[in-house]
């Protein structure tokens, strides 16, 4: 294949990261992400209700939820537990799931990793908490490294110039 | 946009990284294909076999003039993309949203209650 030729794109995946600071001690966000009704309370976009969930809450366990969009549709996931460390370290695995709980492909991308490796820290500093999460596919074949590479990772890798292109015409209208 | 199969052929097609570099280098202009292949440093019939797969899923356009065809980037074409990533970091951006005043609540309640004893 062409990319071997080069080494530097080979190992380029980059872990995507989201960081926000919550104005609450650490105890409190911990909860919110451990224990089921309060994870039910928050997670998911706006205007989502989550419908089902079930939460195991330990290395192996999992959390099988299905939440509803807006329009009504259902979209279920999966995480299952690798590690927990309280209140600092959550490391889990992120899929898209069906109803029984086996793993599905992301319904727009069939390249789309099927497995994310998700790691959420938590960090309290004067009564504030940084949470911080970074995912990055796991085991990921060479075209679902690909995938996730071009659509997130080549983003950030400087073919913002590409997308300015897309601005421009989202801006015409 | 509604069309499966496309949005699929975008993801594939930008996952390969020197069609990544080939939209790259269209995004500052129109250019022709002996341009891009002495930019990059590519050979002619990978660059010619590349921006067939990116004009077969409309991310670039070619037109002729004179002798030279130039290609150039559809903006447009990406958006699927765009609208994925985007997807991704609103779904967390948004949950995140919530959880920031689900906490607040939580401390509200915690401190009417403190007044209460």
């Amino acid at each position: 294949m062409s990319e071997r030729n080069n080494p530097a794109e080979e190992v380029s995946t980059r872990e995507f990261v989201i960081t926000r600071v919550f104005n609450a001690p650490r105890e409190l966000v911990w909860k919110a992400w451990t224990e089921r009704d309060r994870l039910m309370q928050w997670f998911g976009p706006k205007g989502f209700t989550m419908s089902t969930a079930k939460m195991d809450f330990r290395p192996g366990g999992s959390f099988h939820y299905c939440m509803r969009s807006p329009e009504g549709k259902e979209m279920w996931g999966k995480f299952v537990y690798r590690e927990i460390v309280a209140p600092e370290r959550i490391v889990l695995v992120n899929s898209f799931s069906d109803q029984a709980g086996g793993l599905t492909r992301h319904p727009m991308s069939p390249t789309w990793p099927l497995e994310m490796l998700s790691t959420t820290t938590f960090a309290e500093y004067g009564g504030k908490t940084t949470l911080t999460i970074k995912w990055k596919p796991l085991n990921p074949t060479e075209e679902e490294r690909k995938t996730f590479d071009g659509a997130h990772g080549g983003m950030q890798q400087g073919w913002t110039g590409t997308f300015e292109q897309l601005a421009e015409y989202l801006a015409k209208g | 946009m509604a069309r499966l199969a496309t949005t699929w052929d975008v993801f594939n097609a930008v996952a390969e990284p020197q069609r990544r570099r080939i939209l790259n280098l269209l995004a500052c202009g129109e250019r022709p294909v002996n341009f891009i292949v002495g930019s990059l440093h590519f050979k002619q019939p990978q660059v010619s076999k590349h921006l067939r797969v990116l004009r077969e899923v409309g991310l670039v356009s070619v037109r002729g003039a004179g002798q030279q065809r130039l290609y150039k980037l559809n903006g447009k074409g990406l958006k699927p993309i765009h609208d994925w990533t985007e997807n991704f970091e609103s779904f967390w951006n948004e949950s995140l949203d919530r959880l920031d005043d689900y906490l607040k609540t939580l401390q509200k309640r915690e401190k009417s209650n403190e007044r209460k004893k």
